[in-house]
């Protein structure tokens, strides 16, 4: 399975929605503390080895990505400045970025492009807001302004298109409808931080969220009170959950535990997989849209493994 | 009045021992012996005066009723008026006594008037002669006193009180100038201490860092950074900013900006990297790590059109409905592998793929897992996994099949047996009847708004009806984009 070197240290991957051998990767000097970031776009090439197709610098650190839905080559990062840099991978990186959106206060920490209108996409800020925002506008098209701390990720529902979740330190996840003034609905998921939320793909009414207290529950919004599961296996902060789009009840999380989980949690013994080639904080996951089964992670230890569930991703 | 009784009496009254007793006795005496009080009266009005030293503490006209005062009471009184009398009292009433039998209640008599006579000596010398000797000692000091102030004048005496009151001052300047420098000293020497101890503890942390990189050195790893080695890193940075939710929880956090990111929770903090705490050590220290480039990551061109997309976009597994799935992943797969071979031959790469292997690595799939995946299956009964030989058992599926059947048909057969109704409702909800499912979550949404039961729009038209609504609303969507949507999705269902 290839592996690919980052020179900083990794904090998002996220999977081409058009080419099923493109892959993104977030990455921040200095763990992200203080320094530069950098943007990779690999190619996976079918005899092995990973090969960088482009990568652009930003001035501060690079805390995710997320793909254009309606544009093959738009790339959206969310940056520590508290700005949203837009690449053109059709342009040389001289040419790039191609827009630069600067409205939030703080650290920009996640970015989701919509799967369903695929021409909006939102992003989650320290500063406790969420912006709506359009690849052909200057400005945010909407902010939505409800948590009482930052903002860790927000993802849109994949079913609906003005649904979206976000996850806070503030312990709860908000439901939004783009066409409501406040949000929809607020679950206090947990006791502590809340860092990622996904919705289920093929249940648009299943949410699960990640959170600082090492599990993962997952929500059905139509009952909230009581988690529909509870995963817990990971032994410190689990950093980012994804639901898989290929089986419904199967979901990939990474943790400062250092190792990326599988889960299926309509199954008694939720945890079908585990995986602990990182050799420090696993920070990102994606699950790719286009084949079944090809995970891509990274981490603090600067190193993006891809590879298919079920083998070592360490494997030559 | 019986004059005999009266006589004998008198006769009593006369005897001198009886003389030399308290009245109370005689009276009491006489009453024993039955007289009446007048005749006791008579009797004593007939009697020369009684004795003086007892009838001297007695009142004069309390003859009648001064027959129950006790005695002890009459005592202290007369202990202290007059100290030789009472003590010559004793005397005199023992030498009275010793004339008459020794009785034991004279005996006792003696006893308590010794005793009294004691206790009055000692009060009267505590409160008197005490008193004076104190004051006789003041007065010898203040003498003192005066006589040194009057040996000297009064000008040179002030001269004095201030030079010895500068010397005194002084003096207690130096105690505490030697007090802080002692103090200082051994500060210093605990500095010392301290930096000793510091350096002891780097050398142990050197020493284990040596031994954890020749631990990963023999496990094989040969990735950059150093591995943790200390347990617990409580970075307890001042400027970061406190969570407002859980203020009580202490967290450990990785980044110097002045907001916690994702932070580990307070029992089991997520041990960080020792680089990670060093450049931490170092910001919070205001240094800029090393590294940093300044790096200008504006647009060149902010108005930069956006390009026309070169490919379509792609369906969704969860949209398109699971037999589909198969089929528009088989011919994504053939797209891309096709125009990746193209690609191949235009970058000049080999092109390693013979017809077996004519799909990439990342598609194929462990063949022990889709043993183990066939396994399970087989035991579910159903069969969820996608490998290549499935696109040609589908080949024959149309690309659009009827919503209703189809999908409950591919669910029931790739999907757990348990979780069947599940899927099976789901997917009514999903596929079936797209407008409920959302009407329901908008439902669900608007209960939670209102706390009220919203009757679902049943149907596709209430479906359309409300986005047509939200068409109008401001903000900031183009309707024309919406209408296209929506007539997408009811083309795909």
């Amino acid at each position: 399975m290839p592996v690919f070197k980052t020179p900083f240290n990794g904090y998002a991957v996220k999977f081409s929605p058009f080419y099923e051998h493109r892959l993104a990767v977030a990455t921040a000097q200095n763990f992200g503390i203080l320094g530069n970031g950098r943007v990779h776009v690999l190619d996976l090439s079918p005899a092995g080895p990973i090969s960088e197709f482009a990568a652009f610098d930003t001035a501060d650190a690079v805390y995710d990505l997320s793909w254009s839905e309606s544009h093959d080559s738009l790339l959206v990062a969310a940056v520590a400045d508290g700005s949203v840099k837009l690449y053109d991978l059709s342009l040389p990186p001289p040419s790039n970025p191609v827009r630069s959106l600067h409205e939030h206060t703080r650290e920009a920490h996640s970015a989701d492009y919509n799967p369903v209108r695929r021409d909006s996409f939102i992003t989650g800020s320290w500063d406790d807001t969420i912006k709506l925002w359009t690849i052909d506008r200057p400005t945010s098209v909407r902010t939505f302004k409800e948590h009482a701390y930052c903002v860790y990720s927000a993802a849109w529902n994949p079913s609906h298109a003005d649904v979206f979740a976000s996850a806070s330190g503030d312990c709860t996840v908000r439901i939004w409808d783009v066409r409501e003034p406040g949000s929809t609905m607020i679950l206090p998921a947990h006791e502590f931080e809340i860092l990622s939320c996904d919705w289920n793909k093929y249940d648009d009414c299943v949410i699960a969220t990640a959170s600082v207290d090492k599990s993962i529950k997952v929500w059905d919004v139509r009952s909230f009170r009581v988690p529909v599961a509870v995963l817990n296996g990971h032994s410190y902060a689990v950093r980012k959950v994804k639901f898989s789009p290929h089986r419904s009840s199967l979901i990939a999380s990474c943790s400062y535990d250092m190792t990326v989980c599988l889960w299926d949690y309509m199954v008694e013994d939720a945890l079908i997989g585990r995986y602990d080639h990182h050799t420090e904080f696993a920070v990102g996951v994606d699950m790719s849209v286009l084949v079944e089964g090809l995970l891509a992670s990274t981490g603090w230890d600067e190193l993006v493994y891809v590879w298919q569930h079920g083998t070592d991703p360490r494997a030559p | 009045m019986r004059e005999e009784q009266v006589q004998n009496a008198v006769k009593f009254l006369s005897h001198p021992k009886v003389k030399g007793s308290p009245v109370m006795y005689r009276r009491s005496f006489l009453e024993r012996k039955g007289l009446t009080k007048e005749e006791i009266d008579e009797a004593f009005r007939r009697v020369p005066d009684p004795p003086q030293n007892v009838s001297n503490a007695q009142p004069a006209g309390t003859n009648q009723d001064g027959q129950v005062k006790p005695l002890s009471s009459v005592q202290p009184q007369v202990a202290t008026q007059i100290l030789q009398p009472s003590a010559a009292a004793p005397a005199g009433v023992i030498s009275t006594l010793t004339r008459s039998r020794f009785h034991w209640s004279h005996a006792l008599l003696a006893v308590g008037f010794l005793a009294l006579s004691g206790a009055g000596t000692a009060v009267l010398f505590k409160k008197s002669v005490v008193p004076r000797l104190k004051s006789w000692i003041r007065k010898v000091v203040f003498e003192e006193e005066e006589g040194s102030a009057k040996t000297t004048d009064s000008k040179p005496s002030l001269q004095q009180e201030a030079a010895a009151a500068a010397k005194t001052a002084a003096a207690a300047a130096a105690d505490v100038a030697r007090a802080s420098q002692e103090m200082l000293l051994s500060k210093r020497e605990e500095e010392k201490y301290f930096k000793e101890l510091m350096n002891l503890i780097g050398m142990q942390v050197q020493e284990m860092k040596s031994m954890s990189n020749a631990i990963q050195k023999l496990e094989g790893n040969t990735h950059g950074r150093t591995p943790l080695t200390e347990q617990d890193h409580r970075v307890s940075a001042k400027s970061l900013r406190q969570p407002n939710a859980n203020g009580n929880v202490d967290f450990d956090s990785y980044s110097a900006r002045s907001s916690p990111p994702p932070a580990t929770v307070e029992p089991s903090a997520a041990p960080h990297p020792k680089s990670y705490m060093e450049i931490m050590a170092m910001v919070q220290r205001g240094e800029k790590p090393p590294n940093i480039r300044e790096i200008n990551d504006l647009p060149p061109n902010p108005n930069q059109p956006l390009p026309n997309p070169h490919s379509a976009p792609r369906a969704k597994p969860w949209e398109v409905g699971q037999t589909q799935t198969s089929y528009s992943q088989v011919l994504q797969s053939h797209e891309s592998t096709c125009g990746l071979n193209s690609n191949l031959q235009d970058n000049g790469f080999v092109n390693q793929l013979n017809g077996d292997s004519s799909v990439p690595w990342w598609q194929k799939k462990n063949v022990r897992i889709t043993e183990i995946e066939n396994e399970d299956e087989l035991k579910r009964g159903s069969s969820g996994v996608l490998t290549n030989e499935r696109p040609v058992q589908r080949s024959w599926v149309p690309p659009q099949p009827p919503p209703v059947a189809m999908p409950e048909a591919a669910a029931a057969i790739r999907q757990p047996k348990k979780t069947l109704s599940e899927k099976q409702v789901a997917d009514d909800q999903l596929v079936a009847d797209p407008s409920d499912a959302i009407d329901e979550l908008q439902r669900i949404t608007k209960i939670s708004e209102s706390g009220g039961v919203v009757d679902a729009n049943g149907g596709s038209s209430g479906l359309s009806k409300r986005f047509s609504e939200s068409g109008v609303d401001t903000n900031g969507m183009s309707s024309g984009l919406y209408t296209s949507e929506i007539q997408e999705e009811q083309e795909a269902y």
